[in-house]
């Protein structure tokens, strides 16, 4: 196979900002996307993803009502939500590591930084299709194993389960 | 290791980069550059408009707006090729954000701010060529760090 079959794929993007969208959206038809919803704040957001069921989200972060991490939760833990396990690309201009951090708590799959550029979409869409990362389940997190891939690497015992906490790891991918 | 239902829908490309993709999108991105300047002037001059409002009403709303313009033009406009209006507008950004506890943002430093980043656009400065401008984003960025130690 010479490519992605992009036209099977459904993808809602997110931003408050109208360039930003078209920006985004024109990256995506020109991989092959034709199914393409769009939201320009949270509020709306939380609504087509109840009504489009998309296949992945594009998620701004700061937007006025729910924002980004918001939507994020809602789409984990409504529910309302028609699938928890949808890959949330996150949109941002932040990069801090707590921010960073703020994004992964919320159930973000991948964080996508802007400036965008084609490639780095390129590459964010092909790690959750190639790599997605298991789900777990805690009482006060369900989304992506939030260890980095290469977690192999970790020898030591298995800390959610020495938490008080239950947990339930690879639940399901996307 | 759970189904993955991505890959059976679209398919798999070794090395996880689809080239034919990404030169299809990098054709439609130069197409599309024809628009960035249009998009910024939209978005600096909202940034202004929203300012006026922050100088007559400084609530927390009109903060967090701004912030929000800020932080939209630091994200956007090194795509669309003005990294210094990025840099100040970062500078902005970090003066505005409401992790920052200081009770009152100095109207000053927004407008020297706001002035710079139509500067630079306006004049399409480069800051990795032009010795006044890096000295301007560095001043203001030191400014801003000055305000934020209180």
């Amino acid at each position: 196979m010479s490519g992605y079959r992009f036209e099977r794929l459904r993808v809602l993007v997110v931003d408050d900002n109208p360039h930003m969208r078209k920006l985004v959206i024109t990256i995506l038809q020109a991989f092959g996307v034709v199914h393409i919803f769009e939201a320009c704040d949270g509020d709306k957001a939380w609504s087509a993803v109840r009504e489009a069921n998309p296949d992945v989200v594009i998620l701004d972060w700061m937007m006025a009502g729910l924002n980004g991490l918001e939507v994020a939760q809602l789409i984990r833990t409504s529910p309302q939500t028609p699938n928890p396990f949808v890959p949330v690309i996150m949109l941002t201009g932040y990069t801090t590591v707590d921010k960073v951090r703020a994004a992964r708590d919320a159930g973000i799959n991948e964080f996508l930084a802007k400036p965008v550029s084609v490639k780095a979409v390129m590459s964010r869409l092909a790690a959750v299709i190639e790599q997605p990362r298991p789900y777990v389940r805690t009482k006060s997190y369900f989304g992506p194993c939030r260890r980095r891939r290469g977690q192999d690497e970790y020898k030591g015992p298995e800390r959610r389960v020495l938490a008080a906490e239950p947990s339930t790891v690879g639940a399901a991918a996307n | 290791m759970p189904p993955n239902i991505l890959k059976a829908k679209v398919g798999s490309v070794a090395g996880g980069i689809d080239m034919g993709a990404i030169k299809r999108a990098e054709a439609a991105m130069e197409t599309l550059k024809a628009e960035f300047n249009d998009w910024l002037a939209d978005d600096i001059a909202r940034l202004a408009m929203i300012r006026g409002g922050f100088a007559n009403t400084p609530t927390k709303a009109m903060r967090s707006e701004l912030f929000r313009a800020a932080h939209d033009l630091k994200g956007q406009a090194d795509t669309y090729g003005y990294p210094m209006v990025a840099r100040v507008a970062s500078s902005l950004a970090n003066l505005l954000d409401e992790a920052n506890v200081n009770p009152v943002i100095p109207l000053a430093l927004v407008d020297a701010h706001v002035a710079a980043i139509q500067v630079a656009f306006r004049d399409k400065v480069n800051v990795a060529n032009d010795a006044v401008a890096a000295a301007l984003a560095k001043e203001l960025e030191a400014r801003v760090i000055e305000e934020l130690a209180g």
